[in-house]
């Protein structure tokens, strides 16, 4: 079973994605969307967490999202609208979003 | 595929306007709604006294064609609900408040709805915060 | 078979109606006889402190209803060991019992085992 985790809020004021990285299990998946997709930003210590955790860690991006804030997604991250959000709901056995 | 999405935010948050989005999205794909659950602050989203300036767009009017439109199972937490003021007409005149704010096509009722689209649903999809 | 529902409850007992409402789906899952689980993180936890005193601040105390989970038959729950090392709890002097201390890869194999998750 794979969970994608559902994140909106901003790193910077916020540990739900901390937390969810300490809990993550091996299969899952984390969708950024909102203020979460800050967590990209260049130069910063979230970015360079999530990207030490590529190979293992799949990594989604609500399009809109990071592009309404300027936010150039790495190459080790995936784009999705929200069609490819539903089709990730679909493909994952949960979806656990950190309200 | 059957979704019961939750939604915990008002109206006027970003996770709102997800939620919504994300619905249209499901049901183009030819996936099923089995309903729409509203809690916590999300029952503001479900307002009918929401205004929203011209230039802004009106998530909480949105919610309501859009469920009107595909006739939807919209269910709103009554125990939230009556908590943040929003009342249906029945509601209103049990507790003698002045007005109510909780139009068709939604409906009030319990946490056990919560968990009989969670029973009927393959996937419980939640949306809230910012 | 019913599927079963975890409730990841991380929110301290009065920063407003988040951990009430977290209980109440439990407790409502509990009264229909539901699978039901509830996970307690981050500032969750501290719902589970001792000698607290809701009424000084004019709310009601959450302890007596998470005792009273078994009661409505939620009888699966847990506390994130982390969560609780962090605030300075002790896994030993829980307001809530019996209830299960994991670590992290613990609770990732608890959100895994379920068939769906809320967390507030």
């Amino acid at each position: 079973m794979a969970t994608l985790h559902v994140l909106s809020h901003s790193p910077f004021t916020d540990s739900r994605l901390s937390s969810c990285l300490r809990v993550l299990g091996s299969e899952d998946a984390i969708l950024l969307c909102g203020d979460a997709t800050y967590a990209l930003r260049a130069d910063t210590a979230t970015a360079r967490t999530l990207s030490a955790k590529t190979g293992t860690l799949k990594l989604f991006v609500l399009d809109e999202d990071a592009t309404a804030r300027n936010i150039a997604l790495p190459d080790w991250a995936q784009g999705v609208d929200y069609a490819g959000f539903v089709a990730l709901s679909v493909q994952y056995d949960k979806v656990n979003t950190w309200l | 595929m059957k979704f019961a999405i939750a939604l915990h935010s008002p109206a006027h948050a970003p996770s709102s306007r997800r939620a919504l989005l994300f619905a249209k999205a499901a049901l183009a794909q030819g996936h099923d709604i089995v309903r729409l659950f509203f809690y916590q602050d999300g029952v503001h989203s479900a307002s009918g006294n929401v205004v929203s300036p011209q230039d802004e767009s009106d998530t909480a009017a949105q919610w309501r064609d859009f469920v009107t439109t595909h006739q939807l199972d919209g269910v709103v937490c009554i125990a939230a609900a009556l908590r943040r003021g929003v009342l249906n007409a029945e509601e209103a005149e049990r507790y003698s408040r002045s007005a109510a704010n909780l139009p068709a096509p939604w409906e009030l009722s319990g946490l056990g709805q919560l968990h009989d689209a969670v029973q009927t649903a393959d996937r419980l999809i939640c949306f809230g915060g910012p | 078979m019913a599927k079963s529902l975890l409730i990841i409850s991380r929110q301290a007992p009065w920063s407003g109606p988040d951990a009430r409402e977290a209980l109440d789906i439990a407790l409502a899952g509990g009264a229909f006889d539901l699978p039901v689980a509830m996970l307690f993180m981050d500032d969750g936890v501290l719902q589970l402190a001792t000698a607290q005193n809701a009424s000084q601040v004019q709310q009601k105390d959450l302890t007596a209803n998470l005792q009273a989970l078994s009661m409505f038959g939620v009888e699966d729950l847990f506390a994130c060991s982390t969560s609780l090392s962090e605030r300075g709890m002790q896994p030993a002097g829980l307001s809530v019992a019996p209830l299960q201390v994991l670590d992290d890869p613990q609770i990732a194999a608890l959100i895994d085992r379920y068939d769906q998750v809320i967390t507030i």
